[in-house]
C-alpha cells in the first residue's frame, strides 16, 4: 500500500509518496509501523510518548478519517498530514 | 481557463505550434493567445493580447501583469496559450531543443505536435481561476433568475501583520488534491442545500503566490443577501478548517510551514 505525506511530514520523512508491504490481515497501525522503520526520523513528529499518534497529526485511509485500530487492504492510500492550514 | 506557455529556444518562431494548438482549442471553446512582444523594446512593461473568436488584436502599454492578465482573460476564456513568458510559474509546452524544468509536454517541433494529447494533458493542471471568472460562472447559473446577490470572499497574500513585522514575499501551498477536490464538494453541496442559495464556487490556488496576489475565493449566488453573507462566511471556514491544503511561508529572512508557528 502506499503512504502519502504532506507538508513537515514529507520533509522529515525525506518523500511524499512511500511503499511499504504488510501481511494480508494487517491493521493500518502495522502499515504505521512500516512507514516508520522504513522511516526512522518520522516517528517522532508524529507518535506521542505513549506510541500514539499524536492529536494534530491527521491520518486518512481512502480519502476517510481513518484510526490505527483499522484492518488495511494491499491497495489502500494512506495518509499522515499536519493540521490544515490554507486560505 | 486552461493555461499553457509555449517555449522555445531563443530566435525560433513559436507561431507553428501556437496556431496549431489555437485551432484545435477553439474546437472546445474560447481561446487567446498572450504574447510579450519582443518587438517592443521594454518588452517587460507591453503585452499584446490576442483574444479568440472575433481573433481581435489588442495591444496594451499598460503595466498590467500577466496574472492581471489572465485574471480578466478567464472570466470569458476556456484556454489560453502564453509566449514569452518563461519565467512564470506555468504549465509549460517544450518545444525543441529548450531548457524547461519539468514540462508538461515535450515536441521536435510543429510537425511532431499532437494538440489532442496536449489538449489532454493541460484538461489535468489546476485551471486559472479569478474573482472574475468565478463571478462571471455564477452569473451563467441556470439559477440567475432567481438571484438577487451575489457575495464574495477573496483571501489574499498578506505582506505584514503590522509596520514592524517581518515582510512575508510570498506564499507556497500544497495540497492532497484529490481529497481537498471531495471536502470542496462536499462543502458547496451542503451550502447549495439551503433555501435561497443558487450557486457557491470554491477555489484556491496553489504553488506559490506572491505578497499581495490572490490565494482563495468563494463566490455564493443567492436570491438576497442575507443568505449569500452567511453562506460565503461558512464556506471559507469550512474550508479553512477542513480542506487538506498546507502553507509554507517565506518571508525576508526565514521559511516555515505555518502550522508549526501557530501551534
Amino acid at each position: 500500500m502506499e503512504w502519502k505525506l504532506f507538508a513537515d511530514l514529507a520533509e522529515v520523512a525525506g518523500d511524499d509518496r512511500i511503499t511499504v508491504s504488510v501481511p494480508a490481515d494487517a491493521t493500518v497501525g502495522d502499515a504505521l509501523e512500516a512507514l516508520l522503520d522504513d522511516r526512522p526520523a518520522l516517528r517522532e513528529r508524529v507518535l506521542a510518548d505513549d506510541g500514539t499518534l499524536y492529536d494534530h497529526v491527521n491520518l486518512l485511509r481512502n480519502g476517510a478519517d481513518a484510526s490505527l485500530a483499522d484492518d488495511a487492504a494491499p491497495d489502500d492510500e494512506l495518509a499522515l498530514f499536519p493540521p490544515v492550514s490554507g486560505g | 481557463m486552461y493555461v499553457l506557455d509555449v517555449a522555445t529556444p531563443p530566435g525560433d518562431d513559436p507561431s507553428a505550434v501556437v496556431d496549431a494548438l489555437r485551432e484545435r482549442f477553439a474546437d472546445e471553446g474560447a481561446v487567446a493567445v498572450v504574447r510579450r512582444d519582443p518587438s517592443l523594446a521594454d518588452a517587460d512593461d507591453r503585452t499584446t493580447v490576442r483574444l479568440g473568436g472575433d481573433r481581435r488584436r489588442v495591444t496594451t502599454d499598460s503595466r498590467a501583469s500577466l496574472p492581471g492578465t489572465l485574471d480578466d482573460l478567464a472570466r470569458d476564456h476556456d484556454f489560453a496559450l502564453t509566449v514569452g513568458f518563461d519565467d512564470a510559474a506555468l504549465p509549460r509546452l517544450a518545444v525543441g531543443d529548450v531548457a524547461v524544468d519539468d514540462p508538461l509536454a515535450h515536441v521536435a517541433d510543429a510537425a511532431d505536435l499532437d494538440p489532442d494529447v496536449v489538449l489532454a494533458a493541460i484538461r489535468e493542471t489546476e485551471p486559472h481561476e479569478s474573482l472574475g471568472s468565478l463571478v462571471a460562472a455564477a452569473k451563467r447559473s441556470a439559477d440567475e433568475r432567481f438571484a438577487g446577490a451575489i457575495a464574495t470572499f477573496t483571501g489574499r497574500v498578506r505582506a505584514q501583520e503590522n509596520a514592524d513585522d517581518a515582510p512575508t514575499e510570498a506564499l507556497t501551498f500544497e495540497t492532497y488534491a484529490d481529497v481537498a477536490a471531495e471536502r470542496l464538494d462536499d462543502i458547496r453541496a451542503t451550502l447549495e442545500a439551503r433555501d435561497g442559495v443558487h450557486d457557491v464556487l470554491l477555489h484556491h490556488r496553489t504553488g506559490r503566490i506572491e505578497a499581495g496576489e490572490d490565494i482563495v475565493f468563494v463566490v455564493v449566488l443567492a436570491g438576497h443577501r442575507r443568505e449569500a453573507f452567511r453562506a460565503v462566511e461558512d464556506g471559507i471556514d469550512r474550508l479553512k478548517d477542513e480542506v487538506p491544503i498546507f502553507k509554507k511561508e517565506v518571508t525576508v529572512d526565514d521559511e516555515f510551514w505555518r502550522h508549526e508557528r501557530d501551534a
